[in-house]
């Protein structure tokens, strides 16, 4: 049957992409459908309980900013926050929260009920609807169709799921739940290039046959972070603790490799170098005779753990003894065996920057199914999604953000071009202009272009604005301050920061210098109640400090993104045989002909590209375009 | 504009060593710029102005004709300046470095013809030699500023790309990795290895000013058997009497260097011993040093005897991968236009002892390492100066910035940037072979 209701814009899939998805189409006016195996799982953290860290709370407050759903349910659900890197500087300062998984699954489900023009139906989709190239709508299990323009998939490891807890496998999407297979043969069906990834999880242990007095305590940091621009109040506060693997527990891992799928060559995905399991880590760094793991609460209402670092899927009984050889755990039981998990993916090079399939007009992919991991790179990817699909339907251009304004631009970039060869996560280092993509900065750099969009609410830009203008205000208000070094100001301003001044300057100026903090700079001015006593003050002070100190860097960086833009709109004429330029060396034309980048700026990225061998590419794409 | 770049270039356009004039070209938006500073006025476009050429300090360089040309009726079709002055090649690069100093860019080999090209100013079939050109360019201009430079440069930027690449991958996965337990170096460790870097950098870069490393060029192996005319090839060519030249083979025991300009390419020229089976131990050793030599080298000269060139497809054979040129020599003694070897084998015929032919010889070897603008070689070498001059600067800053208690993620920024410049040399390091490394390197995540 036809479902009376028509849809702008259908998202498949209640996780952390589709959720993302959907609320960010309805923010942007489209007519809404989310589409779920179960209600009772939208927001599901299927695997560690913990949303943030390195990269990846960078992600979260550009979601934010956008007027996202993933940091105010972190800020719900969060039961120990820290802020990782505090020293070593703005841009790489990263805020981690634990969290209590029903709490966050309790807040997402409340924020998409909430949402207006977002409706939530419970069926499993089957097959697409595909009429003259284009999406026209989902069918689901109980064959009811459901018709829309534009259709997000955001199904996770759902496709061609198959779990390993030694040698035996079985299919699955995550331990507990059915996967989607109808909806995979239908999808290998589709001129898509799929290919197969591996991730895994450790076996959750319950607290309460755990000896915690032996493990080092780790304090949530105080004062308490928060993750969203607009703080929502935390739960209770607990903290994590830290064991360590031994020689012992080395020992047993080795003996059990025979029966490992790892090893075994049972699993052929490719799993993430930078979350490796416990028994790749032992085989790999055979020198070091301990590993950290870090003991996680999974809630504040249940005893069970998580214990991050000790992913495997080896047999269960190599699993117990394993588990049982660390400090803490030696009667620990085990609640749920670990497993590695392997599932389709879908080349992410076969999407444009819209995260729109290049094949099927209307047909968005966002999360895990596009070869990354992490809920944190699978919500931006699905808000980027929803918006283009509602954006799409409404006739609008798709907002694609560039790799100097935001990690969802460095993202979906790095995925549309290089595409994914392990499980893609986020880190700062991907990020060659990271002194300007800052946490703090998340909201000025993207708040404006959401109100634009049509993402970002009432209540979030009078909020915005005002600090906004308070950062003006105090931008001003140290500008205006002059100091002349044989005068009293300047002398006083030598005495206190102990700093020379060789000539006139202002207060704003003085700041640049990495001896002047601006807590002690405002001070010094002595700024009026009226400023000092606004809530966002302090986030104000901060941000200004970071912008004022990094401008030199920021300014060397604009020459470089200024290239890169000319460079990407520098297309690369498709007929290029790279293998007839004389002008390259025999490893660059082979990368070149593997590539087939687009335009230059893509071509520039390319390991082992010299200026040299650029000029080459553009006049020859030139020639060709002449004579063609 | 839909050049790469829209920045402002500079170059010696004319060959170095040769001629009474040479010209140093400037083409961009700071051309005029840059003409004011230099000669001290603005200069009016079209119109050949005879100038003092000075730095930025008021001294002066140089004197000699200055011409401007307003965008868009200029070869490049943006403003150009082009200053024609008389000074030797030192005065030359210091009228060059002048105008760096005054905001250009160290032009990239082509890149005049490439932004003329780019900006409408040349048509198809120009374009078509321009392409080649620039092609030919960037991998012989590399191959040939390395080359300019000596073997041990290229080396020395490698080794020190490596140890970059080390320290970044440490400095990165402390950043990204936070709670792993990476930091066995520590912070000093960081700040030593910066040290060092900055230590080789400066070295290699004080080595390339003096000229310690220049002018070694492409080294040009003479084999061939003895008494064939190797020695007196090597003379003419040099100039000089350099090598020992008599009838009786076996004369040439030792290697024989030479370092010459050959029309713009530098070249050492290495005299080898006469290759033959011998009993005697000391020419023996010879032998065996010559057939190393011809190994190491990027071009074989195959010197035969006119009349007798039975060896010659034996000797391009032992030669291998390395490119091959058969020389016939003594074409005095015969009237030989070309000698035919076999097939795929066209010797070059010469007279060491007249001279003739080596015009010939000479275009030759420079269109068989793929030399084809003397310019090329001389503003690639200059180019990779400005690049390691870069690298040095970002590490000095660096240095600074470990020493003032600046965050770390601000170090890392100087060393991407360091690394990035001899990245332009070595060829571009992106974000993944970081992470590639960091992962090989160390056991990091959960």
């Amino acid at each position: 049957m036809r479902h009376p209701q028509h849809y702008d814009v259908i998202v498949i899939g209640g996780g952390h992409a589709g959720t993302e998805a959907a609320h960010a189409s309805a923010r942007f006016g489209a007519r809404t459908l989310l589409l779920t195996q179960s209600v009772e799982t939208l927001g599901q953290m299927s695997c560690n309980p913990a949303i943030g860290g390195i990269g990846k709370s960078h992600l979260v407050r550009e979601i934010d900013a956008l007027g996202g759903v993933m940091g105010k349910a972190a800020d719900r659900a969060g039961i120990q926050f820290r802020v990782l890197n505090a020293a070593k500087g703005a841009a790489v300062r990263a805020t981690r929260a634990q969290v209590d998984r029903v709490l966050y699954r309790n807040a997402v489900r409340a924020f998409i009920e909430a949402k207006s023009g977002l409706d939530v139906f419970q069926q499993s989709a089957v097959d697409l609807i595909v009429k003259g190239g284009c999406v026209a709508g989902v069918k689901t299990q109980a064959g009811i169709d459901f018709s829309a323009p534009a259709v997000v998939l955001a199904t996770g490891t759902f496709l061609g799921g198959r779990i390993h807890i030694g040698m035996d496998n079985q299919p699955g999407g995550r331990a507990g739940d059915a996967q989607s297979n109808a909806l995979a043969e239908r999808l290998r069906a589709l001129p898509f290039s799929v290919g197969r990834l591996k991730t895994g999880t450790p076996p959750r242990i319950d607290g309460n046959t755990v000896d915690f007095s032996v493990m080092d305590v780790q304090p949530g940091d105080d004062p308490l972070p928060s993750m969203s621009f607009l703080p929502e109040p935390h739960p209770r506060q607990v903290p994590c603790h830290i064991t360590h693997t031994n020689e012992r527990t080395h020992a047993i891992i080795e003996s059990g490799l025979d029966r490992s799928p790892l090893y075994s060559g049972a699993i052929e995905g490719t799993g993430p170098r930078y979350c490796p399991s416990i028994e790749d880590k032992v085989v790999r760094f055979a020198e070091r005779t301990e590993h950290q793991v870090f003991v996680e609460p999974e809630g504040l209402e249940t005893s069970e753990l998580y214990p991050n670092g000790i992913s495997t899927s080896l047999p269960f009984d190599v699993q117990v003894e394993l588990v049982r050889s660390i400090r803490g755990f030696e009667r620990a039981h085990i609640t749920r065996p670990g497993y590695a998990i392997e599932y389709d993916f879908f080349d992410p090079r076969d999407l444009h920057h819209s995260l729109e399939t290049r094949t099927v007009g209307g047909l968005f992919f966002a999360g895990q199914i596009n070869g990354t991991t992490g809920y944190e790179e699978a919500a931006a990817q699905g808000l980027l999604a929803g918006l283009n699909a509602a954006r799409l339907v409404g006739g609008s251009e798709p907002w694609c953000p560039g790799r100097a304004e935001a990690y969802l631009g460095v993202l979906v970039d790095d995925l549309v071009n290089l595409g994914a060869n392990e499980p893609y996560r986020m880190f700062t280092s991907r990020a060659e202009f990271r002194l300007r993509l800052r946490e703090d900065n998340a909201d000025a750099r993207l708040t404006a272009k959401g109100r634009e969009l049509g993402l970002v609410n009432d209540a979030r830009w009078t909020r915005f604005d005002a600090k906004r203008l308070l950062i003006e205000e105090i931008r001003a208000r140290l500008a205006g301050v002059r100091l002349h070094p044989d005068h009293v100001g300047g002398r006083r301003f030598e005495q206190v920061f102990g700093e020379k001044l060789s000539r006139d300057t202002t207060l704003l100026e003085t700041l640049k210098r990495p001896a002047v903090e601006i807590g002690r700079l405002v001070e010094f001015a002595g700024f009026p109640f009226t400023v000092t006593e606004r809530d966002d003050y302090g986030a104000a002070l901060a941000q200004l400090e970071t912008d004022v100190k990094y401008e030199g860097y920021i300014k060397r960086q604009d020459e470089e993104i200024a290239r890169i833009r000319r460079h990407e709109n520098m297309v690369l004429s498709s007929e290029l045989d790279y293998r007839c330029i004389d002008g390259l060396s025999s490893e660059l034309r082979l990368k070149l002909t593997e590539t087939q980048p687009k335009t230059l700026a893509r071509a520039a990225r390319i390991p082992g590209m010299t200026p040299a061998a650029l000029s080459v590419l553009l006049v020859y794409s030139r020639k060709l375009d002449a004579s063609g | 504009m839909s050049g790469l770049d829209v920045d402002t270039i500079a170059a010696v356009a004319t060959p170095p060593g040769m001629g009474g004039v040479s010209i140093v070209r400037i083409s961009g938006p700071a051309a005029a710029g840059i003409g004011r500073l230099l000669c001290g006025a603005p200069l009016k476009p079209r119109l050949a102005a005879y100038r003092s050429f000075r730095d930025g300090g008021g001294d002066v360089l140089d004197e000699g004709v200055a011409l401007f040309f307003r965008a868009p009726r200029s070869f490049t079709g943006e403003d150009v300046l082009e200053l024609q002055g008389h000074g030797g090649p030192v005065v030359v690069q210091r009228v060059l470095e002048a105008c760096l100093d005054a905001g250009a860019r160290m032009a990239r080999p082509g890149e005049f013809s490439e932004r003329a090209f780019l900006n409408g100013k040349l048509d198809l079939a120009q374009a078509e030699a321009v392409a080649d050109l620039i092609g030919a360019a960037s991998v012989s201009a590399t191959r040939a500023a390395l080359r300019s430079l000596t073997g041990s440069f290229s080396r020395r930027v490698d080794d020190l790309a490596g140890d970059m690449l080390g320290l970044r991958v440490f400095v990165e996965a402390v950043i990204d990795f936070p709670e792993e337990e990476l930091d066995l170096l520590g912070d000093g460790k960081v700040k030593e290895r910066i040290r060092q870097l900055h230590a080789e950098l400066a070295t290699l870069l004080a080595q390339c000013r003096d000229g310690a490393l220049l002018n070694q060029g492409i080294r040009v192996a003479i084999t061939g058997a003895p008494n064939v005319g190797k020695s007196s090839l090597l003379n003419v060519l040099s100039g000089q009497d350099a090598a020992i030249v008599t009838d009786v083979p076996g004369t040439t025991r030792d290697l024989l260097k030479v370092d010459l300009v050959l029309e713009g390419l530098p070249v050492t020229l290495v005299d080898t011993a006469g290759l033959r089976d011998t009993e005697d131990p000391v020419e023996g050793e010879g032998v065996r040093r010559a057939r190393a030599e011809a190994g190491r080298a990027d071009l074989v000269l195959v010197v035969c005897d006119v009349r007798n060139m039975r060896h010659a497809s034996f000797e391009t054979e032992a030669a291998g991968q390395i490119p091959t040129i058969v020389v016939a020599n003594k074409a005095d003694l015969g009237d030989f236009e070309t000698g035919r070897i076999h097939e795929s084998e066209t010797a070059v015929c010469v007279s060491a002892k007249t001279g003739a032919g080596i015009g010939a010889l000479i275009e030759r070897v420079k269109a068989v390492v793929g030399f084809h603008d003397q310019e090329e070689g001389f503003t690639a070498r200059t180019r990779h100066v400005q690049a390691l001059r870069e690298a040095l600067s970002a590490l000095d800053h660096a240095l600074v910035l470990g020493s003032d208690g600046s965050p770390s993620e601000l170090i890392a920024e100087e060393l991407r940037v360091a690394h990035d410049a001899l990245g332009s040399i070595t060829g571009t390091v992106t974000t993944d072979d970081l992470l590639g490394e960091i992962f090989s390197t160390f056991c990091v995540g959960k």
